[in-house]
């Protein structure tokens, strides 16, 4: 474990160094990201403007629940961004048989080999929102609620990772799976507004099948209502658990049919 | 235990799926896939000394890169045992890279944007190398691959001669007992193909350490191999000395000669005047360009060159040795003839 931190550090630091080189590069990703972002609340303004009580929504409640959708998905994105290189492109061009020389964990030399930056603007996106949104609504912020927040960050993340692990293992057998990946990776949108808005099909989908519900509107809808904290929070975490272990399933399964690339 | 290698009875097969041409053809593959088994590797053995270079050759897609990556526990063979150091490559893989180094020539183990004394430092973390190691390392690697020049620059701006060094650094910063160098000269110059050569017979004589290398080019070979396997479409073909190899099958000698006048080739009567007939001679004419091939053990090559140039006049001229694909072809020849005599198809055995 030690170990691994050391590890991890020293391509951390190597990381920062590089985007001391590269500031300017960090700089339109991130504010690229934030244009994108700040049309998506645009959007969703003209939306409530419109209809002001989506399913009983209020604008802030909408805006609460997209901030805090922003928050485990940008993590994700800023840990195990490498997943997608491997789901496009590493296995596909032959350098995947590089992991596999050295003596540390495969899984863990991708996702420890990059840090995405740009996935700060994402973060921060998140976290403003769910501030404005808290001071309109007047939410009560306490150790329990703060804990049990923190707690669906964690699994929210792990919900995100899983998906991509589950997706990037897929290219060890098919060598490039990017388009599969991507296609439960969008789904994600779905998490962004409150679930009650979808049928019951998507519903279902989105809660126990790729359940990115649980990255957002179920703890989201706690701290708002008071919704069943067992279900928000402990399904939550047994589904981040379970998905997180079948993952490493397959993707421990891939690596041992790898065939390489041939040349 | 003297024997650091031990490869037996090893295959590996690949399954391709067959495409059908068109949108017909994909949307059929949806369903009902074809798929035909390619046997890459397909039963080999040897065993390799400890401290021994072994030179692994063969043409383009014998199986030269899918022996070494089951070598290196990537892939697990189909059929067959390997034991390295004691151990099974494809079992217990972390443990077992610990203790070998890898290159492939074609593509970087490195950090692409990462400057090369950087990749250095993850490395040494990689790998758990203590600093006071690590220095001697570095100056080790350095005094042999004379990386000083490039230290400091991000990996994507080398030359390939200099990643080429860096990559065979980064393979053995671990103290490695054995490296496995798969075409470590594939693309290089003249003298830089022979400076990495120097190296690896430098690694191999200060540090004992046991190395395998493929290639296509025979000159790689000769400076850094006493023994050699050569594979051809997955087969042994070949195991033993070289020098006895290239004896008996290797004596072919190749004169390009860039003619004045087509016809002038005509003019040479190497039959009468040598008495090279049949496989001891082959002339192949391309334009003004010809390439006379011939067994240099039946005739001097000094011989040969004085009588072009007093017969015909030349533009241009050049000696060469015979490729592989032209050993190859001699050597099946000689296990044809082999099997008449003995009943022995077998590999040829030093
Ligand atoms: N990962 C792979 N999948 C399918 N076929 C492969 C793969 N790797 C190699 N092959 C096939 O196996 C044969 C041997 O390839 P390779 O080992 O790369 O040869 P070499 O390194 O001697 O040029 C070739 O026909 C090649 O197409
Ligand atoms: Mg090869």
């Amino acid at each position: 474990m030690m170990r691994f931190f050391r590890l991890y550090k020293t391509f951390v630091v190597q990381q920062l160094k590089q985007l001391m080189e590269y500031r300017v590069d960090f700089l339109t990703g991130a504010t690229s990201f934030l244009v994108g972002q700040i049309t998506n609340i645009v959007f969703i303004s003209i939306i409530f403007s419109q209809i002001p009580h989506l399913q009983g929504f209020d604008y802030y409640e909408i805006i609460f629940i997209y901030g805090f959708s922003l928050v485990p998905k940008g993590i994700d994105h800023l840990f195990t961004d490498n997943l997608w290189k491997v789901a496009w492109f590493i296995v596909r061009k032959g350098n995947f048989d590089k992991y596999l020389t050295r003596p540390i964990n495969p899984l863990l030399h991708v996702i420890m080999e990059t840090l995405q930056f740009d996935a700060l603007g994402e973060l921060l996106t998140g976290i403003v929102l769910m501030i404005i949104a808290s001071i309109k609504l007047g939410i009560n912020y306490r150790f329990g609620n703060v804990a049990l927040m923190l707690l669906a960050f964690a699994f929210g993340t792990v919900i995100y990772a899983a998906i991509k692990i589950a997706g990037a293992a897929l290219a060890l057998w098919i060598k490039s799976s990017g388009s599969i990946l991507q296609v439960f990776y969008m789904s994600s949108d779905f998490a962004k507004y409150p679930v009650t808005i979808y049928n019951s099909a998507v519903r279902n989908i989105i809660t126990y099948i790729v359940p990115f519900a649980f990255t957002a509107y179920y703890p989201a809808s706690y701290i708002l209502r008071g919704n069943d904290p067992w279900f928000c929070f402990g399904v939550g975490t047994a589904i981040a658990a379970v998905l997180l272990t079948l993952a490493i399933l397959l993707w421990n399964r891939g690596l041992r049919a790898y065939e390489s690339a041939g040349s | 235990m003297s024997n650091m290698i031990q490869v037996k009875n090893v295959s590996k097969e690949f399954k391709k799926v067959i495409k059908e041409p068109g949108l017909k053809g994909s949307v059929k593959s949806l369903f009902h896939k074809k798929t035909e088994i390619v046997k890459a590797v397909d039963n080999i053995s040897f065993e390799v000394e400890e401290g021994e270079v072994l030179g692994f050759i063969g043409p383009n897609g014998a199986g030269k890169s899918t022996a070494i990556k089951m070598l290196t526990g990537i892939l697990t063979p189909t059929s067959g045992e390997i034991i390295i150091n004691g151990q099974v490559p494809y079992k217990n893989r972390k443990k077992y890279v610990k203790e070998i180094g890898v290159v492939f020539g074609q593509r970087t183990q490195l950090w692409w944007d990462l400057p090369l004394s950087e990749t250095f430092t993850v490395l040494k973390e990689i790998y758990q190398i203590e600093d006071k190691a690590f220095k001697q390392r570095m100056d080790f690697l350095n005094q042999v691959l004379d990386l000083e020049p490039f230290v400091t620059s991000p990996v994507r701006t080398l030359s390939l001669g200099q990643r080429m060094r860096a990559d065979i650094a980064a393979s053995m910063i671990h103290n490695p007992k054995v490296l496995f160098l798969d075409e470590p000269t594939i693309g290089l110059d003249v003298v830089v193909k022979d400076n990495i050569r120097k190296a690896i017979a430098e690694i191999n004589k200060n540090e004992k350490t046991t190395i395998i290398l493929t290639t296509h080019d025979l000159s790689d070979i000769e400076l850094l191999c006493k023994r050699i396997v050569m594979i051809d479409k997955g087969k042994k073909v070949y195991d033993g000395d070289l020098d006895h190899m290239k004896e008996k099958y290797g004596k072919m000698r190749e004169i390009h000669i860039t003619l004045k006048s087509d016809n002038d080739i005509n003019k040479l009567s190497f039959a009468e005047k040598f008495g090279l007939t049949g496989d001891d001679i082959d002339i192949a004419l391309d334009g003004k360009k010809a390439v006379v091939k011939f067994n240099s053990s039946k005739a001097q090559v000094s011989e040969l060159l004085s009588y072009i140039l007093s017969t015909i006049t030349v533009k241009d001229i050049a000696v060469g040795e015979a490729d592989i694909e032209e050993i190859i072809r001699r050597l099946y020849k000689g296990n044809e003839n082999d099997e008449t005599a003995h009943g022995n198809a077998a590999a040829v055995e030093a």
